[in-house]
């Protein structure tokens, strides 16, 4: 997935040379709470958010700014941007390694889009989400080639349709590097226990679904 | 009021093949079950529901693609449809086996709706999965949503309870935006069991914001955990909401001995709910309640728990055992080995983390009322 892909756009902007009130405005009018900064040019020269706002215009800062004053003098410069054909998990880094809330997408001198921290938790719901009805197939893989493949054809080989597929290295308890990979298929299914059932008895660790407890 | 026992002999049509969960062999078993017992178990044959009545909820497209592989002549689309899949493979006379059961539900909310009947039990169908253009999860047309759109076309305000131990999508799909259908699901969670959605976010749509309540239960839900959760939300829910009458889906498949499922209840369980369910028709909706069948597929739990749903709706006493000579008959079909009593034997279960269970359900059940209640008020 590309932060293209997710992006916002077209960008709601604001010129440096307005006021920081009417930076406020279009924060309110848009339920926004950043706005890329751009001079006479076009060019973007930096991004104001609502917390920019909040700090220089607080009565507790030393030298509270005045509304009328220009964005330019707020600002949040240079502004640090993504490019559009990025993968967004390298957006997520950039948002979290740097403490900020978004990124103005930059494609050559152009502001193709904004990407913020919301984006990115819609990404994780279409990356992890269901729009169609399966069940649940969860198996730890050795970490070796073709165990992958060879999961998903045992489940082709049962006529099943594979809806998604998510992973992740099973966390391990010391320093060593993670042995299994835990994958999450979403099966198109109602009746899961059979094909669970076939990949145990085939040497597959399934994780979901379990055995039942036992009753007496 | 007596209470109409749905049933007749092309349900038994609606049959995906001898390898498939969803098998017939549950009503023929079912239906020779009550009419061993001491009650009076006489069946009524209600009509099959028209291509017309069944295009109040399924697109015409959908309902063409059934028809063509009713004959065998898959249309190349027919995946799309969710049709010739796993779980829904076609078959000779697929939508007119649909229909039957469509028309069994229909009857009964047409008995309620003129005043015939009080309570309904619709001896088939609760294909809940069915969406407007999907076959889906067993189901192929959605006999529900048709007979609530028939209790809706009378002006009735409805609330579907769903006990099925899978989520109602496709019932809650097709009301979700009508502010007078009130679906209510019960279920495991559907970050473990198909088909995935229920989640307490899904209240509704647009109009229908608050019409739609969904509680997912953990896995290794018990009894107690159960019956708590439904203390909770569905005497309240029934309440705020006010329904003219009651459309409940009585999957069976919550029950301990299920294969697809892993809810862990127990007939006893089952019996609290359907009483529950009894008394609150009668103080909520004058009585008005039509009851369906559901998931459910092992057969010895689910006709027994299906047994004790026609013996409490008829107000009949509960016989302890069941007769030598049907045990005869059908032990075949569960390998041998059917329960010869109506009920469990009290059971319990060596579950991990009892309390974490517990706990979730507490939880779950209590965000989901604060954030739909408020829309009820």
């Amino acid at each position: 997935m590309l932060i293209q892909d997710i992006m916002h756009h077209p960008v709601v902007t604001i010129q440096a040379t307005d006021s920081i009130s009417a930076a406020f405005d279009q924060m309110h009018e848009h339920s926004i709470r950043h706005l890329p900064v751009m001079d006479a040019k076009d060019t973007l020269v930096g991004i104001l958010t609502d917390r920019d706002i909040r700090y220089a215009t607080s009565a507790l800062t030393d030298k509270p700014v005045a509304r009328n004053d220009a964005v330019y003098t707020v600002m949040s410069k240079p502004p640090i941007t993504a490019g559009p054909r990025d993968p967004v998990e390298e957006a997520a880094r950039t948002l979290r390694t740097e403490r900020i809330g978004a990124l103005p997408v930059v494609e050559g001198d152009a502001l193709v889009g904004i990407i913020t921290g919301t984006d990115l938790l819609d990404a994780v719901l279409r990356l992890t989400g269901l729009e169609k009805p399966g069940s649940r197939l969860a198996v730890a893989l050795p970490d070796k080639p073709g165990q992958l493949a060879a999961l998903t054809a045992r489940v082709a080989d049962e006529g099943l349709d594979i809806h998604s597929v998510l992973s992740y290295y099973e966390p391990s308890e010391d320093e060593m590097p993670a042995s299994h990979l835990n994958v999450i298929l979403r099966v198109d299914t109602m009746n899961v226990r059979p094909i669970a059932a076939a990949l145990r008895e085939e040497g597959f660790a399934v994780r979901w679904p379990l055995d039942k407890p036992a009753g007496t | 009021m007596p209470t109409p026992l749905l049933f007749d002999n092309t349900y038994l049509d609606y049959f995906f093949g001898p390898e498939h969960p969803f098998s017939p062999d549950r009503q023929r078993m079912l239906c020779s079950l009550l009419e061993a017992l001491p009650i009076d178990a006489s069946f009524t044959a209600p009509p099959p529901a028209t291509r017309e009545e069944v295009c109040t909820v399924h697109d015409e497209a959908f309902v063409e693609a059934v028809e063509r592989c009713s004959t065998g002549d898959l249309p190349a689309t027919v995946r799309d449809f969710g049709l010739n899949t796993a779980d829904v493979p076609t078959f000779d006379g697929m939508d007119a086996a649909a229909r039957a059961l469509c028309g069994g539900a229909l009857h009964g909310a047409r008995l309620i709706a003129n005043g015939t009947a009080g309570r309904v039990l619709q001896l088939g169908g609760g294909l809940h999965h069915a969406h407007p253009r999907r076959a889906s999860g067993f189901c192929v047309y959605n006999d529900l949503s048709i007979a609530i759109q028939a209790l809706r076309s009378e002006g009735m305000r409805v609330a579907y309870i769903d006990i099925d131990v899978h989520h109602g999508d496709g019932v809650q799909a097709v009301h979700a935006t009508d502010p007078d259908v009130l679906t209510l699901s019960l279920h495991e969670s559907g970050r473990y069991l198909f088909p995935g959605t229920g989640h307490i976010h899904e209240m509704g749509r647009g109009a229908g914001e608050g019409s739609a309540l969904n509680i997912p239960l953990e896995p290794f839900t018990e009894d107690e955990s159960y019956l708590e959760t439904f203390e909770r939300v569905v005497p309240f829910a029934i309440e705020r909401y006010a329904p003219d009458v009651l459309v409940v889906q009585c999957g069976a498949d919550a029950h301990f001995s299920d294969p697809l499922a892993d809810l862990l209840l127990t007939t006893h369980a089952y019996d609290t709910v359907f009483q529950r369910l009894i008394a609150l028709s009668e103080s909520h909706t004058e009585g008005r309640a039509l009851f369906t069948l559901g998931g459910g597929y092992q057969p010895d739990a689910t006709v027994r728990i299906w047994a004790l749903l026609a013996h409490r709706l008829l107000d009949a006493p509960l016989p302890t055992d069941l007769p030598t000579s049907w045990l005869d008959r059908w032990s075949h079909k569960a390998e041998g080995t059917l329960t010869p009593t109506l009920h469990d034997d009290e059971r319990s279960f060596q579950v991990e983390r009892r309390d974490a269970v517990e706990t979730q359900n507490r939880q779950v059940s209590k965000r989901a009322l604060e954030r739909i209640a408020p829309m009820w008020y």
